[in-house]
């Protein structure tokens, strides 16, 4: 019983991290209509940025989090407006294709600038614990899991409750349609699209504290952004976090009760995306 | 007439000395954009200052990046051999590269002196190769090393292990031989697998909880040093020791109050205390302004000292000539002595060092410290260790 309930707080806090990810991915592919091969550099970057406030300035990696923010928020804002503009009538293919050759480019700009070494920031905090009786979790994947939690929170209430919200949500239902309205479609893009790398960032920021900073660190998660994504169904900003808990919890179970189970946890997400597709094909008629 | 002949004298003189100096082109193949490359470049061009101060030998290096990938490696060691044409290469940092790297090696046949590249299976994949010099112990003397510190500490009182390897070839390789001599040893062991990189390791630790071992040991890469030491205290699993073994530490990882008391296995520090290792130290600070911990910075300078005193002992530039004086090469080095016997498994010819290099290290208020063996230790070990 301890195992089990041990494994299911493992599993939901995991879930903070990738919700935060997943998030903006869904956010860029829910507006934008972009799938974001990139998505996982953006947080690559937060975490660098936060990083080297650390080590040139000393600054606590918890207060770089609304810098990295402001500071993707510019990185998408530009790549939107330089990059993703010009491709937005194209085919998704080509689209697909930009977006994964930016992803290259970021990746190996990171390795030419900081070389492909690992690098770890160093908190009071990192080994903190919180106990109850014989059960117990870190500090940082529950604050991750809180901030993950607030942050959507915020953005559901801008989406729901905004004027600029519910222009949002009306050029991801239709593209032309807002754009007769007076809605200005192309700035709705780029600020979503600077939302999406921002959320980004502040998962690097975490991923910084938790993990470490380098040029490969934003790609497995990026590859569990996907699997959420397309298990909450393209787009669908409230199913993200149900999604993230469901691959969390499922990845936590299977490295806790099947034998040798950690050497599969990275396959569960392509079951996850398997068994969801397959899920919607038979559902779809 | 006279200031004419002094002239010419002079002149003669000069164009006797170059007659006399050997000269070396040396390509260096190495991972320099990874802090262990760098180091290892640094190391060889200290070496080479060394060789080239001495006037008989004058090596000239031609460096390109192995991208620390078969996939890089292989073109550049191409570009080497046909548009550089260099004879001999320094290179091998990675099992990965040096293994894909060992069918061009054979085509081209450059002396080749290999700086790390620890897997047997390289040393199965060199085997038939005559011009090949592996100065890095070989992974069964790592576990030799490593064995012999897990031997004391089941003297201190430890009796479980549990092991976390990484699921590739690194981490996977001799996991059950490894196993099978810790319990040899007496130790009861429990091994499990993990994916390196996915930063993931509450659930398995969680496992690992029940079975209370003394001992948790991970093989896996510098990724993983954070979030195993984190995630060790976040599921209170409190081991009396953890030890890793990765080929590199994350930077900034000392500074970090989490790397406390966590052990591992290096094969030099700077504060190493021979001679050699003294002479390199003051000689790296002054050339680079700076001391390094990586080990490979006077793996490299060894490499390049032993290469300038086979030249120069060969007379010539010639590879085989200079083969067969580095097979007779006799030198103290940072890592003690240096010589070339076949491997312990007869595979390969020309094996350097041996699992005698290896000490047992301990993070200690921010600086790895030598703890293990006695006589090499700067401090004692802290065991049990506060996690």
């Amino acid at each position: 019983m301890e195992l089990l309930l041990q494994t299911l707080i493992n599993g939901i806090l995991a879930a903070g991290i990738y919700a935060l990810v997943a998030s903006g991915l869904a956010l860029a592919v829910g507006v934008v209509g972009i799938v974001n091969f990139a998505h996982g550099e953006f947080s690559m970057i937060g975490a660098f940025v936060s990083y080297l406030l650390f080590v040139s300035a000393g600054i606590d990696p918890i207060i770089s989090l609304g810098l990295a923010a402001m500071v993707l928020f510019l990185v998408g804002a530009i790549t939107y407006y330089g990059l993703i503009r010009p491709v937005l009538a194209a085919p998704e293919l080509n689209q697909m294709l930009l977006t994964f050759g930016i992803s290259v480019a970021l990746q190996n700009i990171a390795l030419l600038v900081f070389g492909a070494d690992t690098r770890v920031v160093s908190t009071s905090y990192q080994g903190s614990t919180i106990a109850l009786g014989s059960i117990s979790f870190g500090v940082p994947p529950f604050a991750a899991f809180v901030l993950s939690v607030g942050l959507l929170g915020a953005l559901y209430w801008f989406l729901g409750r905004t004027r600029l919200g519910f222009a949002v949500r009306a050029v991801a239902q239709n593209r032309l349609a807002p754009g007769l309205l007076g809605i200005e479609t192309q700035q709705i893009y780029l600020l979503a699209f600077g939302l999406s790398a921002a959320l980004a960032g502040v998962a690097g920021v975490m991923l910084s504290v938790m993990l470490y900073a380098s040029p490969t660190v934003g790609f497995a998660y990026t590859l569990k952004a996907f699997a959420i994504i397309v298990m909450a169904g393209l787009g669908n900003l409230r199913g993200v976090v149900p999604a993230a808990i469901i691959l969390a919890l499922a990845e936590a179970f299977v490295s806790t009760y099947v034998p040798g189970g950690g050497g599969w946890v990275e396959a569960v997400f392509f079951l996850v995306i398997f068994i969801a597709l397959t899920w919607r094909s038979w559902r779809v008629p | 007439m006279r200031r004419v002949l002094v002239v010419l004298l002079v002149v003669l003189g000069l164009a006797s000395f170059s007659l006399a100096q050997t000269t070396v082109r040396v390509g260096v193949l190495l991972p320099i954009s990874t802090v262990a490359g760098k180091a290892a470049l640094n190391g060889v061009q200290l070496g080479v200052d060394q060789v080239n101060a001495g006037g008989k030998v004058k090596i000239e290096l031609v460096v390109v990046d192995d991208g620390n990938a078969p996939a890089a490696a292989v073109p550049a060691l191409t570009k080497l051999m046909t548009v550089d044409r260099v004879d001999i290469v320094i290179g091998g940092l990675a099992s990965g590269v040096t293994f894909a790297l060992s069918g061009p090696v054979k085509q081209y046949n450059p002396l080749f002196l290999c700086i790390g590249a620890a897997s047997s299976v390289v040393e199965q994949a060199f085997s038939d190769y005559g011009r090949f010099f592996h100065y890095h112990p070989w992974d069964y003397h790592n576990v030799a090393a490593a064995l012999g510190f897990f031997k004391s500490l089941y003297d201190d009182g430890a009796r479980r292990v549990a092991i976390l390897y990484e699921d590739g070839p690194f981490g996977s390789a001799g996991i059950q031989t490894y196993r099978q001599q810790l319990q040899n040893q007496g130790y009861t062991v429990q091994a499990e697998p993990f994916k390196s990189g996915s930063g993931s390791f509450t659930a398995i630790l969680t496992r690992f909880r029940s079975f209370r071992p003394d001992i948790l040991y991970w093989i896996g890469y510098d990724v993983d040093a954070l979030p195993i030491a984190a995630q060790t205290r976040q599921v209170g699993l409190e081991p009396k020791l953890i030890y890793g073994a990765p080929p590199a530490w994350p930077l900034g990882f000392e500074k970090n109050n989490l790397s406390n008391d966590i052990a591992g296995m290096t094969a030099w520090l700077p504060s190493v205390a021979n001679n050699e290792s003294r002479r390199f130290v003051n000689l790296y600070r002054r050339k680079f302004n700076e001391i390094t911990d990586e080990y490979m910075a006077p793996m490299g300078y060894v490499i390049a000292l032993s290469l300038g005193r086979a030249a120069e002992a060969a007379n010539s530039a010639d590879k085989d000539r200079i083969a067969a004086e580095l097979a007779r090469v006799q030198m103290d080095t940072p890592f003690g002595p240096l010589s070339f016997k076949p491997s312990d498994t007869g595979r390969t010819r020309f094996q350097g060092f041996n699992q005698s290099i290896w000490l047992q290290f301990q993070y200690l208020e921010g600086s790895r410290r030598p703890v293990f063996p006695a006589n090499r230790a700067a401090r004692p070990l802290r065991f049990p260790g506060n996690y």
